[in-house]
């Protein structure tokens, strides 16, 4: 009891300090007078008897000091204090303050940002009840890769007899041509299974989710609208259950409304319109349709059981097949680990240099404070007191620069992501939440320790008699002191050049990606999409009549030079691959190659060059004889040595039918990773004798148009469209870009992580030119004694630049060895995002250092030109 | 060196014979009485006596001393007198058992 006591009596002595300070200061003198008196007894003059008694006394401060702290709480109150004075001392120093919380401010600041979206796609779970639950499902031919779909009739059988899901589900995304109530509109809707959303708990804000009925084979046919495109084509409707919608020529009836938040995730973009029911048939002779499947564990069964589980359980053994289980947040969100890691660890070396910097800023503050610590010293603060004090001042800044940090991040997230986003896989929307808030506030203490200990440790380490009797250089300026700071900068030297060399190498796979002949014409191009309702265009000499009126239409609009349209297009669309082609004289020849249809100009509107032969004309129509037109990687492989013009390929269409080959064009590379594996280009006009079928569709139903323009493709965008709303209006105009555009798109994520890294060590560059220009100039300012005497004794001005030069470029040089270590080791770590380039490209690092050494000298030019120009009779007096 | 608890005893034992007195009267005694064998900083007895003072052993009021000072007087409480009689128990007790544990020939003589 009696230690609770003692502990509210100092809890409520926190209160009233002022007053019982007085009165121990009463106390003590009390005591002193009562020693002075017995002193003087014996004979001392008053003086010597006070001089004796506060000696016997151990010194007045100190005794009041450990009686205050006996008094309250300590380790409550000095903090407190020592806080109020770090306040002042900030206060009372606004440009060292500013320049430090600045500095600091933005390293949280892009810390933390970077923290919010690694938050949001990587340590957020998902959102929906019991996340950690949710796996992936999916098949496996055993082929390395990305395993993202299950076949139906597999799905069925895991339904009715898994033993390890509590629930599952399917689904699958389509496309269709939404008419009624304005213009017709491309839509993206899934196919559900009636599981879909009782499994991620999702209730519909308006109406209901599926019925059991209706996902059956014949069902009702019924639709659930997302909550944007409800809002965006029934214009937020309240009464919208019951009314019909059309797709491609059906009619559904709506019956629920999605919550706004709600999502699917997913790799990329995943944003459907509306749902609709999967009906899948349990009859073994149907199709088997591809499809994503997603599944619930049940309590107490692991993710590996899954596996075991369901594999035994799959409809077909002919090939090897085995089940992919993952959780479902690491198969959305696993992509993009690698490269926001690699932003996090970039940025994170920012900040390092960011308080290497503010570190040398406080030692050099602390050689001018060292006067101040000595009289803390003196008057009887411990090391340990002296050493709290300091850190409380170095925690305070590095809060207020996380403050900054967080203001920083709060504002700069948008701008991130605005410019990343298309390198996320699609989850809930990235905002700053308790774990940002934690982690900023984590950081801001760290870093005031981190850069806060080493100044701390040196200036508490003063040496009492030295600093008092020196007027202004003592122990924390000698060698020790400059030590410390050379090694801090070197340090920084070498961060920022691991940096710029992952920078310089993910620049230098860009500009080669981006220096690859794609083997077409990219500019001034406008390209489209148009998707024929099937059931409307149900015979492809409908679809081509279309398309051909879509040109013919288009060609005379005044700035157009020439239309093409062609099934898939560079960038834009799926090209289809045709195996087991049969090829004349030739049994043997391996004969996969991709297939694209293609209207007579659109060879000539892209501007992919003959080589050989002839591009199509219009007489290569129905009824002519079927023609072919190849590209080189085709015809090197199948002819090689040989010339190919009119030798011919059976038409996979038609068996008795055979294609001749009339021309050989240029391969061109849609994307920089792909390799050219040849190309089969047929006419579109022969679409009826050529025609094949594909699943979900019909080749050339579905085409792009790519339009040459005269000036800017994009102002034509809307005269394009109303020309073949004119046709039908009724089909609507779909993914409208320049064809630059697709190019671009298809280097964005490449180039967004290469300028952000880029960014980062452009600042890295910044900070620690700036770092060294502070040591040197420092190092100056305290030498201007010894350059005044090194003058007056005959040194002229070349040879004290080359002094101050050679003591910075010593610093650079040192750290340059350093960092080239370190990048050697590190930049593997990125090979992975580098195209064209080795990790350890010698021409990257040579640039890199003479960037560093550039910036680094003229860094040092400024304080060394500075030092030449001293004047020696005033260096002299300068003290 | 002295360490707390003993102070804080030595001051205890002190009030207890000399009745209410100031610190500086409570350390000369304590210093008079070890014979110098504590060479103890005066200042050191302010902390001891404000703990003891939190643990409601000692209370304190102003006082006059002898020669007409203003002075701070301790003065033991019955809680104190309690607390001093059980802690000198306890080392009395101590200082036998290491008596008897260091000086075991006296025991067999």
């Amino acid at each position: 009891m009696r230690p609770l006591r003692a502990w509210l009596v100092r809890i409520l002595g926190l209160f009233g300090q002022n007053r019982r300070d007085r009165e121990f200061a009463e106390e003590l003198e009390s005591h002193l007078q009562l020693h002075v008196e017995d002193g003087i007894r014996s004979g001392l003059t008053p003086a010597e008897a006070r001089r004796a008694a506060i000696i016997r006394l151990g010194g007045i401060e100190p005794i009041k000091e450990s009686h205050r702290d006996r008094r309250g709480i300590p380790f409550l109150e000095t903090p407190a204090r020592d806080l109020a004075y770090a306040a002042r001392m900030l206060r009372r120093n606004p440009g060292f303050t500013a320049t430090v919380v600045l500095t600091l401010g933005l390293g949280i600041g892009a810390t933390t940002a970077i923290f919010t979206v690694v938050n949001a796609v990587l340590l957020r779970p998902l959102p929906y009840p019991e996340p950690d639950r949710l796996v992936y499902i999916a098949m496996s031919f055993g082929e390395p890769g990305d395993h993202a779909f299950s076949f139906t009739p597999d799905y069925t059988a895991w339904q009715n007899h898994n033993r390890t899901l509590s629930q599952i589900a399917g689904y699958r995304m389509f496309q269709a041509n939404f008419t009624g109530g304005g213009e017709a509109e491309r839509i993206t809707g899934a196919y559900a299974t009636r599981s879909l959303f009782p499994l991620l708990g999702v209730q519909p804000v308006m109406g209901r989710t599926f019925l059991p009925e209706e996902d059956r084979p014949g069902g009702p046919a019924v639709a659930i609208l997302s909550h944007a495109f409800w809002k965006r084509r029934f214009g937020g409707d309240p009464s919208v259950i019951g009314k019909a919608l059309t797709l491609d020529a059906d009619t559904y009836t709506v019956v629920g409304v999605l919550p706004a938040t709600f999502l699917i995730p997913g790799r990329e973009e995943s944003n459907y319109d509306l749902w609709v029911p999967f009906a899948i048939s349990d009859s073994g002779k149907a199709k088997q349709i591809l499809l994503q499947v997603v599944g619930r564990l049940k309590p107490g069964v692991g993710i590996g059981a899954v596996r075991s589980d369901l594999e035994p359980l799959m409809q077909q053994f002919r090939r090897k097949r085995s089940v992919v289980v993952s959780e479902w947040h690491e198969r959305v969100a696993g992509g993009a680990r690698r490269s926001l890691l690699i932003f996090l660890c970039t940025v994170s070396f920012v900040l390092l240099i960011a308080c290497v910097n503010v570190a040398n800023l406080l030692l050099s503050r602390a050689a001018a404070r060292e006067k101040e610590m000595a009289v803390r010293r003196a008057l009887g603060a411990g090391r340990g007191r002296v050493l709290r004090q300091l850190l409380t001042e170095s925690t305070l800044l590095g809060l207020l620069a996380g403050a900054v940090g967080l203001a920083l991040a709060y504002w700069g997230k948008n701008l991130l992501i605005a410019l990343i986003a298309r390198n996320l896989p699609a989850l809930e929307p990235i905002r700053l939440d308790y774990r940002v808030l934690a982690f900023n506030l984590g950081l801001g203490l760290l870093t005031g320790v981190a850069f806060g200990l080493a100044p701390a440790l040196q200036a508490s380490k003063v040496q009492l008699n030295e600093s008092l009797k020196e007027a202004g250089r003592g122990a924390a300026d000698g060698h020790s002191g400059n030590r410390l700071r050379n090694l801090l900068v070197v340090f920084e030297v070498a961060l920022a050049m691991v940096l710029l060399c992952g920078a310089g190498l993910l620049f230098k796979s860009f500009l080669r990606l981006r220096g690859i002949d794609p083997g077409f014409r990219s500019d001034r191009i406008l390209t489209l999409n148009v998707n024929l309702t099937l059931s409307q265009y149900p015979k492809p000499l409908e679809r081509t009549r279309f398309f051909q009126q879509a040109i013919e239409r288009i060609a005379v609009l005044p700035g157009v030079e020439a239309v093409g349209a062609g099934t898939s297009l560079p960038l834009g669309g799926y090209s289809m691959t045709v195996s087991g082609l049969t090829i004349e004289g030739k049994p043997e020849a391996d004969t996969a190659a991709s297939l694209t249809m293609v209207s007579p100009d659109y060879l000539r509107t892209l501007a992919i060059p003959l080589v050989q032969g002839r591009y199509f004309s219009d007489s290569d129509r129905e009824g002519s004889p079927s023609v072919v037109i190849v590209d080189e990687s085709f015809a090197h492989r199948l002819f090689p040595g040989e010339n190919c013009l009119g030798r011919r390929i059976q038409n996979p269409g038609r068996k008795t039918d055979w294609m001749t080959i009339v021309g050989v064009v240029r391969d061109i590379r849609s994307w920089p990773e792909q390799m050219a594996s040849g190309e089969m280009y047929l006419c579109y006009l022969q679409a009826e004798q050529v025609h094949l079928r594909m699943t979900g569709g019909e080749m050339g139903s579905e085409m792009y148009l790519a339009i040459r323009t005269a000036g800017d493709p994009m102002s034509l965008a809307a005269a394009v469209r109303s020309q073949i709303a004119l046709i039908d209006k009724s089909q609507p105009v779909h993914d409208m870009k320049t064809l630059d555009e697709r190019r671009a798109g298809s280097l964005a994520p490449r180039r967004v992580s290469m300028l952000l890294v880029v960014a980062f060590a452009a600042l890295a560059l910044i900070l620690g030119s700036i770092g060294i220009y502070g040591v040197v100039s420092y190092s100056v300012s305290r030498r201007t004694h010894e350059i005044g005497v090194r003058m007056a004794l005959g040194a002229h001005q070349g040879q004290i630049l080359g002094m101050v030069l050679r003591n910075g470029l010593g610093l650079i040089a040192a750290g340059v060895a350093i960092g080239l270590m370190a990048s050697a080791g590190l930049t593997r770590l990125i090979s992975s995002e580098l195209w064209g380039v080795s990790a350890t490209d010698p021409w990257t690092f040579a640039a890199v250092i003479v960037v560093l050494a550039a910036s680094g000298s003229a860094a040092c030019l400024l304080p060394a030109w500075r030092a030449a120009r001293v004047d020696p009779t005033r260096a002299l007096r300068y003290e | 060196m002295v360490w707390q608890g003993t102070l804080a005893l030595m001051a205890l034992q002190t009030l207890d014979a000399l009745g209410p007195l100031h610190g500086y009267g409570i350390a000369r005694r304590i210093e008079q009485t070890s014979g110098d064998l504590l060479s103890v900083n005066y200042g050191t007895i302010y902390p001891a006596l404000l703990k003891l003072e939190q643990e409601g052993y000692i209370r304190s009021e102003w006082g006059v001393s002898e020669n007409n000072r203003k002075a701070k007087y301790y003065k033991l409480t019955r809680a104190g007198r309690k607390q001093l009689q059980k802690e000198a128990h306890q080392w009395k007790q101590a200082t036998t058992i290491m008596d008897r544990f260091l000086s075991p020939a006296k025991e067999a003589s």
